[in-house]
């Protein structure tokens, strides 16, 4: 009877082995390792990369706003981290200093896309779409760029969405597998109803991409060892972001043909006591830079061939709300990480704060297209020319943000 | 088999003395004669989508029904739902006592001011009673329609302090008007204290307001996101409903329209000039929203994606539609348009993970008391009231694929019998249906799986493969229903 059968839950131990190729011969990326994080509810940026020279903001935020670099009426630790006399970073943001510091780390303020529904769900979507509105192609930006390269790539790994669901923005004609955790990601069983197990499942996946995908990645995972993974250098924290980074640390240097991996830190929605210190946000900001840098330390020796982006649906209203959070708004901030880089430097132009700068209920104004951002890491580092067929209908504007 | 009210009260004393009342349920079941085994044959494919429609997973019992009364009058047996007797399922949960309390005798439950709180039991009984609700009730299509408003009105109980008020609002909101009328079941929502807290509404107060709740209303709740209404419809409605809030203290966790925060003067949402008149300025615009031609359209077309197809036809959604507003938002006599005349163009859909979890347990008529569930509907990312923004869970079938691991590992471990408290008796249910040699049994197995059994030579070499790789054949028919439930078709619905 197989309910007698031993489970066997853990794979041997094997020791970690970070250089080891697994995957077969030319499947290595033709340019950077891409990785896509997309922070979901619409992240207040204007907390986190704060324009502390601009008087408006502290008449718009009189409890959220976060304090100027020399205002000595706050404790240090509660002031803006000043990055260039105008801008500063909050508090919690300041584990990126390093990268800043080092040039890898180029932040684009006021940017975003012409969409002004502020809706999550549309804005998300057609962002993720890469279209302008809802009659543009139905596949993701990453799986039409994905379709365009042909790297010869056939890793099942070329592109994985971490977490329980692939993201929109990696549907198209490349099947592409979620991953939530390496560890996790076997059958139980002995050895022989393994055998079983594989040969049934490859038989009814015959004929699917996907299933075989499945399979495959489950043999390549199986021989790493993510237990016993661990940076020198660095720890990362202990939340799903930080595992997901942590993961995807592990797939480039596994070289398993890993080009794309996106990966979504959700929870920004923050209508309601948000927090200028300590609270929500503030959490979130920390979730986010300290993974951050815990990946651009642990990646030191690949940041030539890595490039990192954040993005957001759209910022949140300027001014504060009775309820000590911020409405949904228009502009956003997009950062970008790795070694190639024109870091250390705010790129875009500042459209202001003060009235008649603001759009709409009182938003910041968009003067930088996420395309254009994207677009130059599609062309300068992954090698991809067509981003014409990336993002359809759009004329990209280079800003030189990568060297 | 009936009861009387007598015998029914005697009974949950009688389990509810139990502390292991979950382990009961087979024999509540067999003591009220409650969804027997019985044989099962294929099924047309226009059928056995009809039903997996319709329901969370064709159980044999269901199929037999179908074939007795035609499609048609399955329908309606099903709309009229309070017919049903539910009697197992409402013994089965005699004992998950939150499930009937107020909203602050639920908070008493989490309170560390009282004896033997436990913060978590709410949460846990809403849950495990959701699962137990669709997987073992009668009333499946009534069932099918609270999961779809829980999404369509979606809230996340883990945001404070919806992990006790989210009971209430699921009991007075979404099952009180599941197959009811829409005007009545938006107009609960919007009074519902979850609701008004999950989107942020307590904290909507004059000369400041909070838009979060009044954007939603109009983009998730009704009009939909291209239903025509602007940004200071949004400002606007936000500031109508300034003041829609929770009490504090006495009742605590119930809905209270606080005056002295609402903001005074006259609004203008949609080009409706909406008069000071305090808690019923909201209330106006409510009524003109949930009847509003936007709104007949955005709840048809969701309708019939979820029972139709991803992109469903045109005619279907215009006729809903026109059905929605000719009968004031009532929900059966749209469905009626949907089911009755919207089925015969169903497209495949891809099984959400409860779905996918809920049509194996269903078809293999698996005893289990659903705890041991919670583990890989996480894994798999649908997990009752999980999802923390308010469009609810997709229900498109591009979103759910890519993910197939979590499901193959479910489906050997529930094969195998490895999940708690979770039993399966496949021998016993191939006696009632197959002739015993293995070929007929797998044949038998297709069938209730997939609707019919496999073709002749995919089903040999399926066995040869299990065969080969080294099985016994009690070890074969085991791996081949675990496979089959792994299998892409099984995936579909």
């Amino acid at each position: 009877m197989l309910e007698t059968l031993p489970v066997l839950h853990q794979i041997p131990s094997k020791p970690w082995m970070p250089r080891l190729s697994f995957a077969p011969k030319n499947t290595a990326p033709r340019g950077d390792t891409l990785v896509v994080v997309f922070l979901r509810g619409a992240a207040d940026v204007l907390n986190m990369v704060v324009p502390h020279g601009e008087d408006a903001y502290y008449l718009l935020r009189p409890t959220l706003g976060i304090a100027r670099p020399d205002d000595s009426r706050k404790m240090k630790e509660e002031r803006t981290v000043d990055l260039d006399g105008f801008f500063g970073f909050h508090p919690n943001m300041s584990s990126l200093l390093e990268a800043w510091q080092s040039r890898q780390l180029a932040i684009i303020h006021a940017c975003g896309a012409p969409d002004e529904s502020r809706s999550h769900f549309k804005a998300m979507e057609l962002m993720e779409r890469g279209v302008d509105d809802e009659r543009g192609p139905a596949s993701g930006w990453i799986g039409r760029h994905l379709a365009t390269l042909n790297t010869g790539n056939s890793s099942p790994l070329r592109a994985v969405g971490m977490g329980t669901r692939p993201q929109r923005s990696l549907s198209g004609s490349v099947p592409v597998s979620a991953l939530r955790s390496i560890a996790d990601f076997h059958l139980g069983g002995d050895p022989r109803a393994l055998q079983q197990m594989r040969a049934a499942l490859n038989y009814v996946y015959q004929e699917d991409a996907l299933g075989q995908d499945t399979l495959s990645i489950m043999d390549t995972l199986q021989k790493l060892d993510p237990t016993n993974y661990h940076s020198p250098i660095t720890t990362y924290p202990d939340t799903e972001f930080g595992l997901a980074l942590k993961q995807t640390a592990m797939l480039i240097k596994a070289e398993v043909g890993l080009e794309v991996s996106a990966i979504d830190l959700g929870g920004w929605d923050t209508h309601f006591t948000q927090g200028s210190m300590t609270g929500l946000m503030p959490n979130l900001m920390k979730d986010l830079a300290e993974g951050l840098a815990a990946f651009h330390a642990d990646m030191a020796d690949h940041m030539n061939k890595l490039t990192t982006v954040t993005m957001s649906e759209f910022g949140r209203r300027a001014y504060e709300n009775g309820s000590l959070g911020t409405d949904h708004g228009h502009g956003s901030m997009m950062m970008v990480l790795g070694g190639n880089v024109d870091g250390g430097k705010v790129h875009g132009q500042w459209p202001g704060l003060e009235e008649g700068q603001l759009i709409g209920p009182g938003d910041l104004a968009v003067t930088t297209d996420y395309r254009d951002v994207l677009s130059e890491v599609l062309s300068k580092r992954l090698n991809n020319p067509a981003t014409s067929d990336v993002f359809p209908e759009y004329q990209p504007v280079m800003r030189n943000i990568l060297t | 088999m009936t009861l009387s009210r007598r015998d029914f009260l005697k009974l949950a004393t009688l389990l509810s003395a139990s502390a292991a009342l979950n382990a009961c349920a087979p024999a509540v079941r067999r003591l009220t004669n409650d969804q027997p085994v019985v044989p099962w044959s294929p099924l047309s494919v226009a059928d056995f989508t009809a039903l997996n429609r319709i329901t969370f997973g064709a159980r044999a019992d269901e199929r037999a029904r179908l074939a007795e009364i035609g499609l048609a009058n399955y329908i309606e047996e099903q709309l009229d739902f309070e017919t049903i007797n539910d009697l197992a399922l409402d013994l089965q949960l005699s004992t998950f006592d939150t499930l009937k309390m107020a909203a602050n005798e639920i908070e008493a439950v989490t309170n560390q001011l009282f004896d033997g709180y436990d913060r978590e039991r709410p949460v846990n009984e809403l849950r495990q009673a959701t699962f137990l609700r669709q997987l073992y009730s009668k009333r499946q299509l009534y069932e099918v329609m609270v999961d779809f408003w829980s999404d369509h009105f979606n809230i996340f109980i883990e945001k404070e302090p919806c992990f006790y008020l989210k009971t209430v609002d699921d009991r007075d909101v979404i099952r009180k008007h599941a197959l009811g009328n829409f005007r009545d079941l938006v107009w609960a929502s919007a009074h519902s204290p979850a609701m008004l807290t999950y989107l942020d509404n307590q904290a909507n107060v004059k000369g400041t307001p909070n838009e979060n709740y009044a954007r939603e209303l109009m983009e998730l709740h009704t009009l939909g996101v291209n239903g025509g209404y602007s940004q200071n419809d949004v400002m606007q409605l936000a500031r109508c409903l300034t003041g829609w809030s929770v009490k504090e203290h006495f009742w605590l966790g119930d809905f209270v329209f606080k005056e002295d925060q609402h903001e005074p003067g006259e609004k203008n949402v949609l080009g409706l000039a909406i008069q000071e008149s305090g808690q019923s300025e909201a209330e106006q615009v409510i009524e003109h929203l949930a009847l509003h031609p936007s709104t007949a359209k955005f709840i048809c077309t969701k309708l019939a994606r979820r029972f139709i197809a991803d992109e469903p036809p045109q005619e279907i959604i215009e006729k809903a539609a026109q059905t929605f507003l000719a009968t004031k938002g009532d929900i059966k006599s749209v469905l009626r348009v949907i089911l009755l005349d919207g089925l015969a163009f169903a497209q495949p859909k891809y099984k959400r993970p409860l779905n996918f979890v809920l049509s194996a347990l269903r078809m293999l008529s698996v005893e289990t008391d659903g705890v041991a569930m919670h583990n890989p509907l996480m894994q798999m990312g649908q997990m009752y009231f999980n999802w923390t923004t308010p469009d609810g869970y997709p229900d498109t079938s591009d979103a759910w694929q890519g993910s197939l691991m979590p499901r193959w590992q479910f489906a050997f471990e529930l094969i195998r019998n490895e999940l708690p408290k979770t039993k399966h008796n496949l021998n016993g249910l191939l006696d009632v249906s197959s002739t015993g040699s293995l070929h007929t049994d797998v044949d038998s197995l297709a069938s209730l799986l997939l609707g019919t059994p496999l073709d002749r030579l995919t089903r040999d070499g399926m066995i040869d493969t299990v065969h080969s790789a080294g099985a016994t054949p009690e070890e074969t028919l085991q791996i081949i229903a675990a496979s089959l439930i792994a299998s892409p078709a099984f995936q579909w619905r």
